[in-house]
């Protein structure tokens, strides 16, 4: 019983139809993005080349014209420079504002968990413009803040048309995407591990700054991501909270596009979009790799 | 009998009337015991008896209803868990993932501020404790379970709390590695003369690691003792059932013995009606039928290498028989008449269950 005791031989899985499966499952998705993504973008691209009249005629053409005049140009410097701060602003903000609800969410549990959860999503039911006009009504001169303002005799202050209005608007819209994006990263806060940290000591904060808040670093990074890139384009809430008076990336896009007609300057700002994005995922992956 | 009850307060770990309760039931009800310093006592019961949420209350995690644990007669009761001194070994380890094997055991100390170079030595000392030495940086992650185990028993260990508390840990581990680490948790504890306390279901970890067994059910205690006292004195049905295998079998009891297929057995004084006798398999005797005891016949026989086991089917009942083989015995065939007899010190008889 002892020496020789013989394994079955492991059976060799099929391996034919390996390479022909992954070719299938991945085509399907492949062909979508091909076609309603990359062959788009690369048309921007082009795009970006041709020449244009005041008119908004353009031109097949290989013109760094609308190039040299982004780059020249100090606004769009600004204009990008506004864009990613204001939006790393609604990021933090909307994180800082989700973190203990989805805390508590993880940590709640049945029927109640659900609740809570069907709550957080419904927002997404309904669309970003209505919300947006939600928000106008409160946040208006005329509006159910300044009024309660007024009434208390604090003056009236201005929420809208402005950056502020902007960051509180997006913030609540953006709230329901960072809740989710950070629940599915908390999968390893374990409640026994934070008991564990407390038989050995640890103080609530410490808990929090120890554990955690290292442990819920993924769910973080990922919300963060998805929160930036939602902020960056959005362009609906900053049009109407903004009044024409905010100058953000994805407005501009709009502007240059449907109101100016300039489709090659809309083009190159598209594309520094995405260059944007690009540089967002880099530091996202990198983030992940340092914390995991 | 051996007393093994402390008297009040003079244990190290005293806990009085303890209680909890919750909305539609009462998870532990009135629990008293003293705990001696340096002892390693287990708390079994099956699931649901108000084990876990015992050790809980002790270690501060589930906030009490009534009653008061003391600790070194300091009352802890109201406490904050961060400030009981108490280590805990969880079942599922908890281990903290994000952090090295060295940093997860130097993180007690750090909230003790203990000195760095302390640190450094006694977390060397904790982690050669549990023979760990070389995986300090490695994550938990990449650690086996019975590794894990031990990374959690040396982080409890490394703060020498006043009392180390066991959440059912063996429980995730494969039956080798188990009895390895029961062996290992018993060297330890008595080694460094910790006392602690060992939550489980497993009747036989209870039996032979502890110096004391708490036997709960339904939130009650239903009785404390060694090992030795369990086993061969068990007060209640429960006890003799749920501790090492037994018989049970329905009789009635008039006059102060119970009759079993015309067999007199003691019952205790006051015990009339239906009762359950209880005799464990390998405490019963065969002989050839005619002989001494109850008559039955042989329904099942089965050899099992060490040991030989029958059903004899005794006035309509099945007893189990057990007896150890020392080579040359011959396997009685199903339908042989046998006497089944047993010691009266042996057999237990208990009022029936409603």
């Amino acid at each position: 019983m002892s020496t020789a005791i013989a394994m079955p031989a492991p059976v060799a899985k099929p391996r034919r139809n390996g390479l022909a499966l992954v070719v299938a499952l991945i085509a399907p998705i492949a062909l979508v993005n091909a076609f309603g993504f990359l062959a788009p973008v690369l048309n921007l691209a082009r795009m970006s080349f041709y020449e244009v009249e005041p008119t908004g005629t353009m031109h097949e053409a290989f013109s760094f014209a609308t190039w040299g005049k982004v780059i020249a140009d100090t606004f769009y410097a600004e204009l990008i420079v506004n864009s990613i701060a204001v939006s790393l602003g609604i990021t933090l903000l909307t994180l800082i504002c989700s973190y203990p609800i989805t805390l508590y969410l993880h940590r709640s549990s049945g029927i109640w968990k659900t609740i809570l959860l069907v709550l957080v999503i419904s927002p997404l039911l309904t669309s970003a413009v209505v919300r947006t006009y939600g928000w106008i009504a409160i946040l208006s001169e005329d509006g159910l803040v300044n009024n309660l303002l007024a009434s208390l005799g604090l003056g009236r202050l201005r929420l809208m048309f402005n950056e502020t209005g902007v960051i509180i608007g997006l913030t609540e819209i953006l709230m329901p995407y960072m809740i989710l994006a950070l629940l599915a990263g908390f999968g390893r806060l374990d409640p026994r591990v934070e008991e564990a940290a407390s038989t050995l000591g640890a103080p609530p904060f410490t808990i929090f700054r120890r554990i955690i808040l290292p442990l819920t670093l993924p769910g973080i990074a990922l919300g963060c991501l998805l929160c930036f890139v939602l902020a960056v384009s959005s362009f609906i809430t900053p049009k109407l909270l903004g009044g024409g008076r905010v100058f953000l990336l994805a407005t501009e896009i709009y502007d240059q596009a449907i109101v100016t007609l300039n489709w090659p300057l809309a083009a190159s700002l598209s594309i520094l979009v995405l260059v944007i994005f690009g540089a967002a995922l880099v530091l996202y992956a990198r983030a992940l790799r340092a914390v995991l | 009998m051996i007393d093994t009850r402390t008297a009040p307060g003079q244990g190290f770990l005293s806990i009085r009337g303890l209680t909890k309760r919750y909305a539609s039931f009462t998870a532990v009800d009135n629990l008293d015991l003293e705990v001696p310093k340096g002892e390693l006592v287990a708390f079994l019961g099956p699931s649901g008896c108000g084990k876990t949420t015992s050790l809980r209350m002790i270690a501060g995690l589930v906030p009490v209803t009534s009653g008061c644990i003391v600790v070194g007669g300091q009352d802890l009761t109201d406490v904050a868990t961060h400030r009981r001194d108490m280590g805990l070994v969880f079942q599922s380890y908890a281990l903290f993932p994000h952090m090295s094997v060295a940093k997860n055991v130097a993180f007690g100390l750090e909230m003790r501020k203990v000195p760095k170079d302390e640190i450094a030595k006694r977390v060397k000392e904790a982690i050669a404790l549990v023979h760990l030495t070389g995986k300090e940086e490695h994550r938990p992650a990449q650690l086996s379970g019975g590794q894990q185990q031990r990374v959690a028993l040396a982080r409890a260990l490394v703060i020498r709390p006043s009392i180390l508390l066991f959440d059912e840990p063996l429980s995730n581990l494969d039956a080798k590695l188990r009895d390895e680490m029961r062996n290992e948790i018993r060297d330890i504890q008595q080694r460094l003369g910790i006392t602690a306390i060992f939550v489980t279901h497993d009747q036989s970890e209870a039996l032979t690691m502890c110096d004391k067994v708490v036997v709960m059910n339904q939130g009650r205690l239903e009785q404390l003792g060694t090992p030795v006292d369990l086993y061969e004195r068990p007060k209640t049905a429960f006890v003799a059932s749920f501790v090492g295998r037994t018989n049970r079998l329905k009789a009635v009891a008039r006059d102060g013995f119970a009759d079993f297929a015309g067999q007199r057995i003691v019952a205790p004084a006051g015990l009339s009606g239906p009762v359950e006798v209880m005799v464990r398999p390998h405490r019963v005797a065969l002989s050839p039928a005619g002989g001494e005891g109850v008559t039955g016949t042989i329904t099942r026989a089965i050899f099992a290498g060490d040991i030989l086991q029958y059903d004899v089917d005794a006035a309509g009942q099945t007893v189990s028989v057990e007896l150890a083989t020392r080579g040359g015995e011959t396997v009685l065939a199903p339908g042989t008449a046998v006497a089944l007899s047993w010691r009266p010190q042996d057999v237990f008889v208990y009022g029936a269950a409603a």
